[in-house]
Protein backbone atom coordinates (compact mmCIF):
# COMPACT_ATOMS: atom_id res chain seq x y z
CA UNK A 1 0.00 0.00 0.00
CA UNK A 2 2.73 2.39 0.54
CA UNK A 3 3.65 5.16 2.59
CA UNK A 4 0.09 6.95 2.62
CA UNK A 5 1.97 10.02 4.50
CA UNK A 6 4.57 10.30 1.86
CA UNK A 7 1.95 10.33 -0.96
CA UNK A 8 -0.17 12.75 0.80
CA UNK A 9 3.35 15.07 1.57
CA UNK A 10 4.06 14.44 -2.06
CA UNK A 11 0.79 15.73 -3.60
CA UNK A 12 0.90 18.86 -1.39
CA UNK A 13 4.25 19.37 -2.56
CA UNK A 14 3.43 19.60 -6.37
CA UNK A 15 0.05 21.68 -5.43
CA UNK A 16 2.46 24.22 -3.68
CA UNK A 17 4.69 24.13 -6.74
CA UNK A 18 2.00 24.33 -9.51
CA UNK A 19 -0.32 27.14 -7.57
CA UNK A 20 1.97 28.95 -5.48
CA UNK A 21 5.19 29.51 -7.24
CA UNK A 22 6.93 31.44 -9.18
CA UNK A 23 9.58 30.96 -11.48
CA UNK A 24 13.32 32.18 -10.49
CA UNK A 25 16.70 31.43 -12.06
CA UNK A 26 19.26 29.35 -10.04
CA UNK A 27 22.98 30.44 -10.46
CA UNK A 28 26.31 28.48 -9.88
CA UNK A 29 28.88 30.01 -11.92
CA UNK A 30 28.33 30.09 -15.29
CA UNK A 31 25.54 27.26 -15.22
CA UNK A 32 21.59 28.38 -14.30
CA UNK A 33 17.98 26.54 -14.23
CA UNK A 34 14.91 28.07 -14.01
CA UNK A 35 12.71 26.67 -11.81
CA UNK A 36 9.32 27.27 -9.47
CA UNK A 37 10.24 28.60 -6.48
CA UNK A 38 7.69 29.40 -3.51
CA UNK A 39 8.59 32.37 -1.67
CA UNK A 40 9.05 31.40 1.45
CA UNK A 41 9.76 33.58 4.84
CA UNK A 42 10.34 37.18 4.45
CA UNK A 43 12.35 39.46 7.15
CA UNK A 44 14.10 42.47 7.24
CA UNK A 45 16.55 42.60 10.12
CA UNK A 46 19.77 44.17 10.99
CA UNK A 47 22.88 43.37 12.29
CA UNK A 48 24.89 46.96 14.89
CA UNK A 49 27.24 44.42 16.62
CA UNK A 50 30.62 45.79 15.31
CA UNK A 51 30.22 50.24 15.54
CA UNK A 52 28.53 49.41 11.50
CA UNK A 53 25.07 48.25 10.99
CA UNK A 54 24.41 46.61 8.56
CA UNK A 55 20.58 46.15 7.26
CA UNK A 56 19.30 42.95 4.75
CA UNK A 57 16.12 41.38 3.65
CA UNK A 58 16.23 37.61 4.40
CA UNK A 59 13.92 35.33 1.93
CA UNK A 60 13.54 31.93 1.90
CA UNK A 61 12.76 30.01 -1.24
CA UNK A 62 11.06 26.42 -1.41
CA UNK A 63 12.04 24.63 -4.30
CA UNK A 64 11.21 21.10 -5.00
CA UNK A 65 14.18 18.93 -5.40
CA UNK A 66 13.61 17.11 -8.27
CA UNK A 67 13.37 20.53 -10.40
CA UNK A 68 16.65 21.54 -9.59
CA UNK A 69 19.17 20.42 -11.86
CA UNK A 70 22.31 22.41 -13.21
CA UNK A 71 24.42 21.17 -15.90
CA UNK A 72 21.97 18.59 -16.31
CA UNK A 73 22.85 16.79 -12.69
CA UNK A 74 21.10 16.99 -10.16
CA UNK A 75 22.23 19.36 -7.33
CA UNK A 76 22.15 20.46 -3.71
CA UNK A 77 22.10 24.34 -3.01
CA UNK A 78 25.40 25.57 -2.24
CA UNK A 79 26.52 28.79 0.28
CA UNK A 80 27.10 31.85 -2.70
CA UNK A 81 25.00 30.38 -5.17
CA UNK A 82 22.53 33.15 -6.49
CA UNK A 83 19.08 33.24 -6.83
CA UNK A 84 16.96 35.81 -9.26
CA UNK A 85 13.47 37.04 -8.65
CA UNK A 86 12.82 39.12 -11.23
CA UNK A 87 15.59 41.89 -11.11
CA UNK A 88 16.21 40.91 -7.16
CA UNK A 89 19.35 38.84 -6.48
CA UNK A 90 19.81 36.76 -4.03
CA UNK A 91 22.73 35.14 -2.06
CA UNK A 92 22.36 31.66 -0.25
CA UNK A 93 23.44 31.05 2.90
CA UNK A 94 22.22 28.30 3.93
CA UNK A 95 19.43 25.33 3.37
CA UNK A 96 17.70 22.21 4.66
CA UNK A 97 15.18 19.69 3.74
CA UNK A 98 11.78 21.48 4.58
CA UNK A 99 9.40 17.47 4.72
CA UNK A 100 10.28 14.84 6.76
CA UNK A 101 10.49 12.95 3.24
CA UNK A 102 13.53 15.50 1.50
CA UNK A 103 11.30 16.45 -1.14
CA UNK A 104 11.59 19.78 -0.74
CA UNK A 105 14.54 22.10 -0.22
CA UNK A 106 14.13 25.47 1.87
CA UNK A 107 16.61 27.57 1.18
CA UNK A 108 18.08 30.55 3.45
CA UNK A 109 19.19 33.54 1.03
CA UNK A 110 19.84 37.38 1.57
CA UNK A 111 18.84 40.16 -0.67
CA UNK A 112 22.38 41.45 -2.00
CA UNK A 113 20.90 43.64 -4.38
CA UNK A 114 19.86 44.14 -8.16
CA UNK A 115 20.65 41.40 -11.01
CA UNK A 116 24.09 41.62 -12.39
CA UNK A 117 24.39 40.07 -15.10
CA UNK B 1 33.41 71.84 14.28
CA UNK B 2 33.64 69.41 17.69
CA UNK B 3 37.42 68.67 18.34
CA UNK B 4 36.15 65.06 18.12
CA UNK B 5 34.63 65.49 14.60
CA UNK B 6 37.85 67.70 13.29
CA UNK B 7 39.59 64.95 14.55
CA UNK B 8 37.39 62.08 12.72
CA UNK B 9 37.56 64.62 9.14
CA UNK B 10 41.62 64.49 9.64
CA UNK B 11 41.37 60.94 9.60
CA UNK B 12 39.67 60.70 6.74
CA UNK B 13 41.68 63.68 4.82
CA UNK B 14 44.77 61.08 5.74
CA UNK B 15 43.42 57.75 4.58
CA UNK B 16 41.69 59.32 1.23
CA UNK B 17 45.68 61.13 0.53
CA UNK B 18 47.35 57.82 1.36
CA UNK B 19 47.73 55.07 -1.23
CA UNK B 20 47.24 51.48 0.16
CA UNK B 21 47.09 48.28 -0.99
CA UNK B 22 43.12 48.40 -2.44
CA UNK B 23 41.76 51.87 -3.14
CA UNK B 24 38.69 53.21 -1.28
CA UNK B 25 37.21 56.60 0.00
CA UNK B 26 36.66 56.78 3.51
CA UNK B 27 33.53 58.80 4.88
CA UNK B 28 32.30 59.77 8.02
CA UNK B 29 29.44 58.62 9.69
CA UNK B 30 27.32 59.75 12.69
CA UNK B 31 24.88 56.73 11.90
CA UNK B 32 26.87 53.92 10.11
CA UNK B 33 24.62 51.70 8.55
CA UNK B 34 24.57 50.12 5.38
CA UNK B 35 22.58 47.66 3.35
CA UNK B 36 24.23 44.41 2.41
CA UNK B 37 24.33 45.16 -1.15
CA UNK B 38 26.20 48.89 -0.88
CA UNK B 39 29.01 46.26 0.82
CA UNK B 40 29.94 44.88 -2.59
CA UNK B 41 32.31 47.62 -2.91
CA UNK B 42 35.47 48.44 -0.51
CA UNK B 43 33.56 50.54 2.55
CA UNK B 44 35.88 52.30 4.66
CA UNK B 45 33.92 54.24 7.44
CA UNK B 46 35.17 56.91 9.83
CA UNK B 47 33.09 57.07 13.01
CA UNK B 48 33.70 59.06 15.95
CA UNK B 49 33.81 56.63 19.30
CA UNK B 50 34.92 58.44 22.24
CA UNK B 51 36.51 61.36 24.01
CA UNK B 52 38.24 61.23 27.46
CA UNK B 53 39.32 64.66 29.01
CA UNK B 54 41.23 64.48 32.04
CA UNK B 55 43.73 67.59 33.21
CA UNK B 56 47.31 67.73 31.49
CA UNK B 57 48.46 70.28 34.03
CA UNK B 58 47.22 73.87 36.14
CA UNK B 59 46.05 75.15 33.05
CA UNK B 60 45.92 72.57 30.00
CA UNK B 61 43.48 69.92 29.29
CA UNK B 62 44.41 66.26 28.20
CA UNK B 63 41.56 65.00 25.69
CA UNK B 64 41.90 61.51 23.95
CA UNK B 65 39.90 61.14 21.05
CA UNK B 66 38.76 57.76 19.92
CA UNK B 67 37.98 57.28 16.24
CA UNK B 68 36.63 53.99 15.01
CA UNK B 69 37.45 53.07 11.58
CA UNK B 70 35.50 50.17 9.74
CA UNK B 71 36.33 47.96 6.86
CA UNK B 72 33.59 46.19 5.07
CA UNK B 73 33.26 44.30 1.90
CA UNK B 74 30.67 41.72 0.92
CA UNK B 75 32.78 38.70 -0.16
CA UNK B 76 32.91 36.23 -2.94
CA UNK B 77 34.77 33.73 -1.71
CA UNK B 78 35.33 32.75 2.04
CA UNK B 79 38.91 31.19 1.78
CA UNK B 80 41.82 32.29 3.23
CA UNK B 81 42.85 34.12 -0.10
CA UNK B 82 39.68 35.94 0.16
CA UNK B 83 40.12 37.32 3.64
CA UNK B 84 43.58 37.76 4.13
CA UNK B 85 43.93 40.98 1.68
CA UNK B 86 40.59 42.61 3.64
CA UNK B 87 42.90 42.14 7.39
CA UNK B 88 45.98 42.83 5.97
CA UNK B 89 44.28 46.60 4.74
CA UNK B 90 42.63 46.79 8.37
CA UNK B 91 46.53 46.72 9.66
CA UNK B 92 47.55 49.06 7.00
CA UNK B 93 45.49 51.86 8.29
CA UNK B 94 46.21 51.09 11.66
CA UNK B 95 49.79 51.16 10.88
CA UNK B 96 49.70 54.09 8.51
CA UNK B 97 49.08 56.15 11.84
CA UNK B 98 51.47 54.53 14.41
CA UNK B 99 53.36 57.32 16.07
CA UNK B 100 52.09 59.93 13.53
CA UNK B 101 50.27 63.51 14.08
CA UNK B 102 47.24 63.73 11.83
CA UNK B 103 48.49 65.61 8.67
CA UNK B 104 46.34 68.25 8.83
CA UNK B 105 45.50 68.74 12.69
CA UNK B 106 49.16 68.46 13.58
CA UNK B 107 48.56 69.11 17.41
CA UNK B 108 46.55 65.55 17.47
CA UNK B 109 48.87 63.12 17.97
CA UNK B 110 48.43 59.36 17.86
CA UNK B 111 48.54 57.56 21.18
CA UNK B 112 47.05 53.91 20.71
CA UNK B 113 45.27 51.80 18.20
CA UNK B 114 42.91 48.52 18.82
CA UNK B 115 41.48 46.38 16.70
CA UNK B 116 37.63 46.43 18.26
CA UNK B 117 36.74 43.87 16.08
CA UNK B 118 39.96 41.93 14.11
CA UNK B 119 37.19 40.45 12.12
CA UNK B 120 33.38 39.52 12.90
CA UNK B 121 33.20 35.68 12.34
CA UNK B 122 29.33 36.14 12.79
CA UNK B 123 29.34 38.53 9.45
CA UNK B 124 30.96 36.17 7.64
CA UNK B 125 29.11 33.14 8.45
CA UNK B 126 25.44 35.15 8.56
CA UNK B 127 26.12 37.86 5.52
CA UNK B 128 29.16 36.60 3.98
CA UNK B 129 30.77 39.91 4.49
CA UNK B 130 33.80 40.75 6.18
CA UNK B 131 34.14 43.76 8.91
CA UNK B 132 37.11 44.83 10.98
CA UNK B 133 36.82 47.79 13.37
CA UNK B 134 40.44 49.71 14.34
CA UNK B 135 40.07 52.03 16.78
CA UNK B 136 42.45 55.01 16.78
CA UNK B 137 42.89 57.28 19.85
CA UNK B 138 44.74 60.71 18.75
CA UNK B 139 45.29 62.59 22.26
CA UNK B 140 45.21 66.96 22.12
CA UNK B 141 46.53 68.80 24.38
CA UNK B 142 45.14 72.32 25.13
Amino acid sequence: MGDLLAQGAAWLEQQRTRHLATTVTYVRGASTADVLATIGRTKFEADDGHVVRVEFTDRDFLILVADLILAGQPTEPERGDLIREGPLEFEVLEWRFSDPYRQTFRITTKHTGATEV
Amino acid sequence: MPLITQVAEAVIADLNGATFSQPFTAVRSYLPRSELAELKTLKVTVVPSGLSVVTASRGQTQQDVAIDVAVQQKLTGEDNTDLDPLLALAEEIAAHFRGQRLTSLPYAIWVKTEFKTIYAPDHIDQLRTFTSVVSLTFRVIE
